[in-house]
């Protein structure tokens, strides 16, 4: 297939669902209590956007995954930048970090509200703490993506320690580490998320739960496709970024 | 080329000196023998082949004289003071395949270690320039490394290692990744662009016909621990052409060096 009619059947893939999802509880092939014609979602959508209540939930969130992320990926990424550099540091942490990482980290949120309370400290420190796993593990990955051939031809030619770093060490990590940004920012989104539906007086996710209990199916669609608006934007400027920094990637 | 150095002042300058030198790695089972009793002597202006069986440390005595590895015991003289570490003014080093940095140009590649030592970006360019047409890649300098055949890749390497314009020229089987036919014709431009720059160079590499082709002088190493066991002056005259490989003297001294890295392999793993 030729890539124009890939995009056209992707773009016949999208409206059919469009489509279906107007015109299956219209007309009575689904439930509109359960799934109301997304016309009517999109209305309350742009209700909901004016309401100062979705605005304070709106901001909250945002807070919340900004200030986690900006915890999670620096503090993951010098632990990460350690273990790959430092063979000792590295024997001793991985495989403990490797056991970590495979517990669910949403069973330690109990805890997070027992040392934190209910509100934007619990929020932060367990998306910051679910999120900091990924940064380390990605982050090592990056360091060992950097090529011992090149840091010697780097060497070779009278490199000092610092030229090493910024003319070899960050221009080979770059692809990496976008993409440890983007996927990063996932698992902190739904870290966010999760701590928020789980116990919050406020908050988007908070909104969506409570919307769900109380079987209010417009605004819940609602927020769900605001929230993956706004998860789909990042994760593709990032992706774009990747894609501009890593056309030598073979 | 104005930058080219002069050694025809001095003909029979020594460019490098290395007296006795050994090296043990220390490993899990304590230490393992590596070279042992290297001793060699490169006159300016001479293209040297180091020959020997896998495993025999040549790239360890290469990166030795380098800079980038040290040894256990012995000396290494370059141009009469000793190498301690990498002294890109003093010794150019072109690496084995795919060495060049792949997010940067063909002439972002060449003009690197200018970089590092802040040259202006008006002088790298220029140099850089000179340097991509002595090897044969005028108005590719845009190009990344992705965009060029392993031949040009390896041109691009020795215009690198010749950019800062050092007497000595070290070179890790440059060619080693590359087909039969494009190793034949990097091996005739090599010694095209030795001969216009006049450099000393050190050349590593398994390939006795390269070794023959290329060298005034054949060193052939034992296996390990790495001795150098046997010196072949190659008498066939210069410039060397693809037919004289087909000369009995061409043969011959094909032949010796085989014999000496046969005696030298361990029994049962011979040809």
């Amino acid at each position: 297939m030729t890539r124009l009619q890939i995009v056209l059947t992707r773009v016949f893939l999208l409206a059919l669902v469009v489509a279906a999802w107007e015109c299956l509880p219209r007309f009575g092939f689904a439930n509109p209590r359960l799934l109301p014609p997304l016309s009517d979602v999109l209305t309350m959508l742009a209700q909901l956007l004016g309401r100062p209540q979705v605005h304070e939930a709106i901001w909250v969130t945002a807070a919340e995954v900004i200030v986690a992320f900006l915890i999670a990926v620096p503090l993951g990424a010098a632990i990460g930048v350690l273990i790959a550099e430092n063979e000792y540091v590295g024997d001793i942490f991985r495989p403990i970090l490797f056991y970590v990482f495979s517990i669910p980290k949403s069973i330690f949120l109990p805890m997070f509200i027992l040392m934190f309370g209910i509100g934007f400290g619990q929020k932060v420190a367990y998306a910051a703490f679910s999120t900091t796993f990924v940064v380390i593990m990605s982050a090592a990955a990056a360091v060992e993506s950097v090529k011992a051939d090149h840091v010697l031809v780097a060497r070779s030619y009278g490199a000092t320690r610092g030229q090493i770093f910024t003319r070899v060490y960050v221009p080979s990590m770059m692809p990496v580490l976008l993409e440890t940004l983007r996927i990063s920012m996932i698992f902190n989104f739904t870290g966010v998320m999760i701590a928020e539906m789980y116990a919050s007086r406020t908050g988007i996710g908070h909104l969506i739960a409570n919307w769900g209990e109380n079987f209010q199916m417009r605004q819940l669609f609602a927020g769900v496709i605001l929230l993956a608006v706004v998860a789909i934007a990042f994760n593709e400027t990032v992706r774009y970024l990747e894609g501009r920094c890593s056309t030598w990637r073979t | 080329m104005a930058n080219v150095t002069r050694l025809k002042e001095r003909p029979e300058a020594t460019a490098i000196e290395v007296a006795g030198l050994s090296h043990v790695y220390s490993g899990a089972e304590g230490g393992v023998a590596a070279l042992e009793d290297i001793s060699m002597e490169v006159v300016a202006g001479r293209f040297v082949v180091i020959v020997g069986p896998s495993g025999c440390g040549k790239t360890s005595l290469l990166m030795m004289l380098a800079g980038l590895r040290h040894q256990t015991e012995g000396t290494i003289l370059c141009n009469g003071r000793p190498i301690q570490e990498p002294d890109p003014g003093r010794v150019g080093v072109v690496f084995q395949e795919a060495s060049l940095f792949p997010w940067l140009s063909a002439a972002d590649n060449v003009e690197f270690p200018l970089v590092l030592r802040g040259v202006s970006k008006d002088e790298r360019r220029s140099r850089s320039e000179a340097m991509l047409r002595l090897v044969g890649l005028e108005g590719f300098g845009a190009r990344y490394p992705h965009e060029l055949s392993g031949g040009m890749k390896q041109r691009v390497s020795i215009a690198r290692g010749l950019v800062q314009d050092p007497p000595v020229l070290l070179m890790d089987e440059p060619f080693a990744a590359l087909d039969e036919q494009t190793r034949m014709t990097m091996g005739h431009e090599l010694l095209r662009i030795w001969s216009a720059t006049r450099k000393t160079v050190v050349f590593i590499t398994h390939s006795l016909t390269e070794a023959v082709y290329l060298a005034d002088e054949v060193l052939v190493m034992s296996a390990r621990p790495g001795r150098i066991i046997d010196r072949i002056q190659v008498t066939l005259p210069r410039p060397r052409t693809y037919e004289m490989m087909a000369t009995d003297t061409f043969g011959r001294l094909r032949d010796r060096i085989w014999q000496q890295i046969r005696k030298t392999s361990q029994p049962g793993l011979e040809g």
